[in-house]
């Protein structure tokens, strides 16, 4: 009779060790059982990632159909709670309220960090915390005033309920007034084309984002970079959020596990971002 | 003896047509010269061999395919469902209702005609929300909806030009079958309808036009950045002018940036020829009540 | 059967109505009504207002409309009256043409020769402005404009042109003097039908205008519409005032457009 009870506790500790290692080390082989689609939408900075893996899970199998949509983390909490698409990406973490009103269960998968950036020709690269504030603020307006061209600091921004906003104007800006002529752009991609465009811009943008056609701002000294982001010298940083309603079924499910996965480390890696649970 | 007046006046009309017809030709010329080259097999494809993406058993990544694809479900949908009814009510308003009836349906498709089509689009989106709450909460913005949003919004045309074609059709024409004996739904089927099939068919073509690129509707009830050809109607799925706006705005290497220029030569000549069959059933109207009198 | 799809446009038009009010019914309380009709968005500290946004897509349809209508009314002329035959049906081709250009390519087509047109031989701003959208919004409405425009000249024109040939009048002043103001009811119906069009378009502005939710205090600020609002921000949050503010955006548009419709129908013109 013990000896009955436990094998049966015996082999369901078994069970449910190796499912969790199972899921632990999916990979693509095991998308070929599953058929069905999954829409995701939210925060512009985990395009990247989430378009790299999908196309990857498609070439392995055909039959599933996995659509990606931006909006910004306003949109991911919204549409995820609302069950219009089956992941909501966010930028930054969810407040008790949105959890308990909606019902969501989130994902952090890659730390990100929020970066100024200005146009590669502007001579100004490194300014202090207070400088930026007083950019950002209006009390600075030329670039003359530090060191650059006669020229109007063209500010660059986005709508309050992106993610990248919040910890921006959360962790640098310290919750300050943003000047309000600032022009909205609504996505992580959108403001490096602005700013790449703009010899006189300046505007914030996940570190992820950053290639040749802008230059990152160094704050208080630190170059954002993934380096940087990583062993903490430079402090506006984030995690990047996956998040459903309710636990995920079967395939969103794997999705995010392969998101965990190895392949999907070297995928956040490879897009600029460090992978992280 | 001419003013100065008379003279200013026609400096300023010929400059101000110099200026519109400079306005057309530079756009013309500037899409081209960036667009030409970058139309290819991969410009549509991506990576994936064109047969195999068209027959789909290859997905596209990085190609026009999968928003061309797209774009023709969103044509094909909305004009199946709003072709018939908006013919249908043309031919109502113009052979049967009474004229006040006439007025009041009129201003409605009037209304429906100047609906700004985020207005529409807001409309769908707040339909889904409303279906999520009451009895279909696994409703989603989809092909379908769109489609749905679309065709209302072409519809008006439809019904405006079945009417308008209805209208001209001369007298002797309505009455000659009536004088052989044919009830009035006779005579629409078999005389007035063929008679002004060229007109109707000019209001299909402007439909389909409108919903090739309109992209207001469409940025509210389910386009998407990466989806891929719509196998279900209630998919996401991509769209010609969407993915234009959106390389435009987000263009992260400079071959997406070329995409985008691609895209903006194609859609052009579509549209451009589109244009070019409806003037080609213009003329063949003319001619024929030429030949009519 | 027939007439039920003829009914199909009004039920329609009369459920989009009532669906846009029941979303904004939320904020007809009092404080409601004054969070939305006020003149800051920053929904975030508690903001909703959409007064700059509405004055913003007026400021810009307007402009627009100012810009286009004397540019109409002389390629009008053209195509009718003043030039020969060959130029004026080419000219009139083209006009045709430019209708079927999709918004989305005028947009494109701005953003990479406008832009840095006005940001950089101008040097005024980051080029995404009031007056950027301004330009290209004219070039989209104005073939609208001068088509209904033509049509209400040509009707007069093939009725007054050899009685004015009689009197020796010369071409220009013909229509100077005597098709100008015989067709003003269907100048102001062009135009209104125009701004209607401007009005209602969201692209331009979303690509061109800069977004900034302000008052302009000059042509070279950055702009929002009532339109690109809707499309920037509307789903945020399903239940609290940001979104129903969006459904008042929404609601505005839509009685605008009916008012028009009124309008011209009042003046006799179809608004077709």
């Amino acid at each position: 009779m013990i000896k009955q009870l436990g094998f049966i506790i015996f082999f369901t500790l078994f069970v449910l060790i190796s499912g969790n290692f199972h899921a632990q080390a999916i990979s693509l082989s095991d998308f070929d059982q599953f058929e069905g689609g999954i829409d995701i939408a939210g925060g512009t900075a985990h395009i990247p990632v989430m378009n790299e893996a999908a196309k990857r899970i498609m070439m392995q199998n055909p039959r599933i159909r996995i659509s990606v949509a931006g909006g910004g983390t306003g949109i991911g909490v919204q549409k995820a709670g609302e069950g219009l698409v089956d992941i909501g990406n966010t930028g930054r973490a969810l407040s008790q309220e949105e959890i308990d009103k909606f019902g969501l269960v989130s994902f952090p998968f890659a730390i990100d960090g929020v970066a100024p950036i200005v146009h590669p020709q502007n001579q100004v690269t490194a300014l202090s915390s207070d400088q930026i504030r007083a950019i950002f603020f209006g009390q600075i307006t030329n670039w003359n005033e530090l060191g650059g061209n006669d020229a109007r600091i063209n500010v660059y921004g986005r709508e309050e309920a992106s993610g990248t906003h919040e910890v921006f104007w959360g962790r640098l800006l310290n919750k300050g007034e943003i000047v309000q002529t600032a022009n909205i752009v609504q996505s992580n991609g959108a403001m490096k084309v602005a700013v790449a465009k703009d010899a006189n811009a300046i505007g914030y943008m996940s570190i992820g984002h950053i290639d040749e056609s802008i230059n990152p701002m160094a704050v208080d000294g630190v170059i954002p970079s993934q380096e940087t982001a990583v062993d903490g010298n430079y402090p506006v940083i984030r995690k990047l959020y996956m998040n459903t309603k309710g636990e995920p079924s079967p395939l969103v499910n794997a999705f995010i596990q392969y998101i965990y996965s190895d392949d999907g480390a070297e995928i956040i890696s490879a897009s600029g971002y460090i992978p992280s649970k | 003896m001419r003013s100065t007046v008379e003279y200013l006046f026609l400096i300023f009309v010929w400059g101000a047509t110099f200026c519109a017809m400079a306005a057309v030709f530079i756009l013309i010329v500037f899409l081209t010269y960036r667009g030409l080259g970058t139309i290819s097999l991969e410009l549509f494809f991506g990576q994936a061999h064109w047969f195999k993406a068209i027959t789909g058993s290859q997905p596209v990544f990085g190609g026009l395919w999968p928003a061309m694809a797209g774009t023709a479900a969103l044509v094909i949908l909305s004009c199946l469902m709003a072709v018939p009814i908006g013919i249908a009510g043309g031919i109502y308003l113009a052979e049967y209702a009474s004229p006040r009836f006439h007025s009041i349906v009129s201003f409605f498709v009037d209304l429906m005609a100047g609906i700004p089509s985020i207005v529409m689009g807001l409309f769908g989106f707040s339909i889904i929300i409303l279906l999520k709450h009451t009895f279909l909460p696994q409703a989603r913005t989809c092909l379908f909806l769109a489609s749905v949003c679309i065709a209302l919004l072409v519809m008006p045309y439809l019904v405006r030009t079945t009417q308008n074609a209805l209208q001209s059709i001369s007298q002797e024409r309505r009455l000659l079958g009536l004088s052989l004996g044919f009830t009035k739904w006779q005579n629409i089927r078999h005389i007035l309808i063929p008679s002004s099939n060229r007109g109707i068919l000019s209001g299909i073509i402007l439909s389909v036009g409108r919903a090739a690129e309109d992209t207001a509707v469409i940025l509210l009830t389910g386009v998407v950045s990466q989806a891929f050809v719509p196998r279900s109607l209630w998919d996401k799925f991509e769209a010609i002018p969407f993915r234009i706006y959106f390389l435009a705005a987000e263009h992260k290497t400079a071959a997406e940036l070329d995409q985008a220029y691609g895209a903006a030569l194609v859609l052009l000549i579509i549209t451009g020829f589109l244009f070019f069959v409806a003037f080609l059933i213009q003329k063949s109207i003319e001619k024929k009540w030429a030949i009519i009198g | 059967m027939l007439l039920a799809a003829t009914m199909v446009s009004v039920v329609a038009a009369l459920s989009i109505l009532i669906l846009l009010i029941y979303f904004v019914r939320p904020i007809f309380s009092v404080e409601g009504l004054k969070a939305v009709i006020s003149w800051e968005w920053r929904p975030f500290s508690g903001h909703f207002g959409i007064m700059p946004m509405m004055v913003g897509s007026l400021c810009l349809s307007l402009g627009a409309l100012l810009l286009a209508c004397p540019l109409a009314v002389g390629i009008s002329s053209f195509v009718c009256v003043l030039a020969p035959k060959k130029p004026a049906k080419i000219v009139n081709a083209v006009i045709h043409y430019m209708t079927s250009i999709p918004t989305v390519i005028y947009g494109f087509v701005s953003i990479f020769l406008l832009v840095p047109l006005i940001r950089d031989w101008l040097a005024k701003g980051t080029g995404l402005s009031l007056l950027t959208a301004t330009l290209a919004l004219s070039i989209l409405i104005l073939p609208t404009i001068v088509l209904v425009y033509s049509a209400y000249l040509r009707e007069k024109d093939s009725s007054m042109r050899l009685t004015a040939a009689a009197i020796g009048l010369s071409r220009v002043q013909y229509f100077l003097f005597v098709l100008l103001p015989l067709t003003r009811k269907g100048f102001v119906v062009a135009s209104i039908l125009g701004f209607g069009r401007a009005i209602g378009d969201t692209l331009i502005s979303l690509m061109l205008a800069g977004n900034t939710p302000l008052i302009p205090g000059s042509l070279f600020d950055s702009i929002r519409t009532l339109t690109a609002h809707i499309a920037l921000v509307i789903a945020t949050d399903s239940q609290t005032t940001f979104y129903h503010s969006v459904f008042a955006a929404g609601l505005l548009l839509f009685l605008l457009m009916a008012l028009i419709n009124i309008i011209i129908r009042k003046l006799g013109g179809k608004a077709s």
